[in-house]
């Protein structure tokens, strides 16, 4: 089993990431180069269904061969572990374990997963799911729980990202993420905060960044309209500098939507976080 | 033999590490609105607790420091006092006197808050234009000074004609407002107040301290006595027979300060400052009536009596926050020497010395353990600092910092420590003493970049 670590194979603490779909560029290392020049230190790369990310291999271990920093990888598919359909959940498991085996190959941070998404909400009719909370726990502690023991092997981490109460309707919280991971409990099961989801769902945001940093191995950033940091209203200053006051060394992915064109918006960010990290 | 700071004092303390311990401190103590001085022994929002926590709360969020003082200036009455305490009503049995024994709702012009109707020294418009200074934009942004400088000078206001008789200068009515409760200062005016208040003494705050290092009950007993006769007079200010008017140092010197801010914060808005520095050098003027040729300090006058009260303590220096030409002439030279004297901060018996203590070292009746009979306070010495600073003793203040801060550190950020030992005393993770280190830290340690312009453009 590898020794894991939340800065594996950093060479900068806290590294800024933008999502690589935001730059332009015809492979991981045009847009590597283009994402330095606005200002990032490197690039979060999306994963589609199918094995989309295990078929990109050879590009991406020649990027990573030549410095491209890429430490994580965002799902990008309509189903996840926690789908009702036992077919679809298994199926993004194996999605994901092909992810993991992907980024430990490239000395990565972690693979990044909601829950769900779009599947249920509390909140919204017809309110009662089809599953019980205890089944949700169930097929949510199993899944991490595979998933961590693979990722653990391969030596790197699956990440959790908690959606606020409409995108989904098992994990919602930092506090319920954690209580997830005391559940599971694998080191290699850890949560990726996404800021836009916190402002809706905590009280204290930096509060509870702070409280639950043992378990933060990455953090989304996104402003309080999913706009780019900077086009909203959250207390970046705060959030930030409690991040470096906690020790937090591990990379900050900015996945948002845009305010304007990206070679314009994007470069605003980085010193906006950076001042307070640093 | 006199101590002498060494040229290069020990760093022993890891700047950065203790930078994240006080900025857990900050944000801990944070209650939704305002950061409150102890979770324990002071629950409550306080008024000068929340000037200076503001001024190390700029650095972790410019936003957060600015809503601490909106808060506080939300909860001014309509005479323009800031209240003392703004208390939380959700924790009205954890200190006393409570927000029942004020009352303060059945009183005219109260706010929609319940408070006391007592006040705190004026530091508050100088923490406001620090705050705004150190981020314009997102002050601007908020539309911070516009809203806070109408309050301000309300505040000042209240000061001049309530609080300030024929001398010009603003009496405290009860040791508390002065912020230094126990200071030797008030021990005469104390005598004559009786210790037989109505209500009985309930002392909590024994609950998170220690009584050594508290207040006794003996001076509680006037404390409430004081307070039950202010309140009962309506909280007016014009009960001819208040056994307790006093012309406190500390007060007159930040309000005297506060102005030149007041001034600076109506210049940022487009305004004329005159008129708020013409008002600096009235109190400055003023204040020739404390100050005492042989100690070389200002001291605290009683008007009852109208006899000085000969007594140095760290509050008597801080007219070294005003510039020398705001000064009279060798003022700040007479100053410097007590500051930095035996009194002060060449202390018998202190190497290397890291603090100021609150009340003259050479006093025989000092205490070096109990309150402000000694013991050196972190908003003193910051503000001792900051007046070093002023007169150009950049480098004699920054060998300071690093003693000073490793003490809040290694003491788990008390209230008041001992300033020859270093050992801490009071409750602890106390909040002005970790927001000032945040400070002191990060503008020695960790300066910050000037806004970039893609920042001031979000503006």
């Amino acid at each position: 089993m590898s020794t894991l670590s939340p800065n594996q194979e950093q060479t900068v603490t806290h590294p800024i990431l933008v999502q690589e779909q935001h730059v332009p560029g015809r492979d991981v290392e045009e847009k590597f180069e283009v994402a330095r020049s606005w200002g990032f230190d490197g690039l979060e790369l999306r994963g589609q269904g199918d094995y989309a990310l295990e078929k990109r291999l050879p590009e991406l271990r020649r990027a990573h061969a030549n410095g491209v920093v890429m430490p994580t990888v965002c799902v990008e598919m309509l189903h996840f572990v926690g789908a009702f359909d036992p077919d679809l959940a298994e199926d993004a498991v194996r999605q994901l374990t092909s992810q993991l085996t992907v980024m430990a190959e490239l000395g990565g941070v972690g693979v990044m997963t909601p829950a769900s998404y779009g599947m249920f909400s509390l909140r919204l009719p017809p309110f009662t799911p089809p599953r019980s909370p205890e089944d949700d726990q169930k097929q949510l502690v199993d899944a991490f729980g595979r998933l961590a023991e693979h990722a653990a092997e391969v030596g790197t981490h699956i990440l959790l990202e908690p959606l606020n109460r409409y995108e989904d309707h098992m994990i919602n919280s930092i506090a319920q993420g954690v209580a997830l991971c005391r559940e599971v409990d694998n080191p290699a099961f850890r949560l990726a905060p996404d800021t836009y989801h916190m402002n809706i769902e905590e009280a204290d945001p930096a509060r509870s960044l702070a409280d639950a940093i043992e378990f933060i191995a990455h953090v989304q950033a996104s402003d309080s309209n999913r706009l780019e940091p900077g086009a909203g209203h959250v207390d970046w200053a705060l959030e930030m500098s409690t991040l470096r006051a906690a020790g937090y060394v591990g990379p900050i992915a900015v996945e948002s939507r845009l305010s304007g064109p990206a070679e314009v918006v994007l470069p605003t960010v980085p010193p906006l976080l950076r001042r307070h990290l640093t | 033999m006199t101590a002498t700071l060494p040229d290069r004092p020990a760093i022993v303390h890891d700047r950065v590490a203790t930078l994240a311990a006080a900025t857990a401190v900050v944000r801990g103590n944070w209650g939704g609105a305002y950061t409150v001085p102890a979770t324990g022994l002071y629950p409550h929002q306080w008024s000068w607790d929340s000037a200076f926590i503001a001024i190390g709360l700029r650095h972790l969020s410019p936003r957060r420091a600015q809503l601490e003082l909106d808060s506080l200036l939300s909860s001014q009455w309509a005479d323009g006092r800031l209240p003392q305490i703004v208390y939380d009503a959700r924790r009205d049995d954890d200190y006393a006197p409570s927000a029942a024994f004020w009352g303060s709702a059945d009183l005219p012009g109260s706010p929609p808050v319940p408070t006391t109707g007592l006040i705190q020294p004026p530091v508050h418009a100088w923490a406001v234009w620090l705050v705004h200074a150190h981020e314009p934009a997102e002050s601007a942004r908020r539309g911070f000074l516009e809203r806070a400088y109408p309050r301000l000078v309300a505040w000042h206001r209240y000061l001049r004609e309530r609080r300030a008789a024929q001398d010009g200068l603003a009496a405290v009515v009860h040791p508390w407002e002065s912020g230094t409760d126990n200071s030797p200062l008030w021990d005469d005016a104390l005598a004559r107040v009786p210790g037989t208040p109505r209500a009985p003494i309930e002392r909590p705050d024994l609950q998170h301290a220690d009584a050594s290092e508290r207040p006794s009950n003996k001076e509680y007993g006037k404390y409430f006595w004081l307070a039950e006769r202010y309140r009962d007079h309506g909280c007016s200010d014009a009960d001819p027979d208040h056994p307790f008017v006093v012309n406190d140092p500390t007060t007159n010197a930040l309000w005297a300060r506060a102005e030149l801010a007041l001034a600076d914060i109506a210049e940022a808005l487009g305004r004329d400052g005159a008129a708020h520095r013409a008002e600096a050098a009235r109190i400055v003027a003023a204040m020739e009536a404390l100050w005492d040729a042989d100690l070389e300090v200002y001291v605290a006058l009683d008007r009852r009596t109208g006899e000085l009260v000969r007594k140095a303590t760290v509050g008597g220096l801080m007219a070294l926050l005003l510039p020398a030409d705001v000064l009279p002439p060798g003022r700040a030279d007479a100053l410097l020497r007590t500051a930095q004297g035996p009194r002060f901060l060449d202390v018998d018996g202190a190497a290397p010395q890291f603090m100021a203590p609150s009340y003259d070292a050479t006093a025989p009746d000092l205490d070096p353990a109990l309150y402000w009979r000694g013991p050196a306070w972190f908003n003193m010495m910051w503000l001792l600092l900051e007046g070093l600073r002023t007169h150009g003793l950049d480098a004699r203040a920054e060998k300071y910092v690093d003693p000073m801060v490793e003490a809040a550190v290694r003491e788990g950020f008390p209230e008041y420590v001992n300033p020859w030992t270093g050992d801490g005393h009071g409750t602890r993770s106390f909040s002005w003493t970790a927001a000032l280190t945040v400070d002191l830290l990060s503008r020695t340690v960790f300066p910050e970049a000037p806004a970039g312009p893609e920042e001031n453009e979000r503006a």
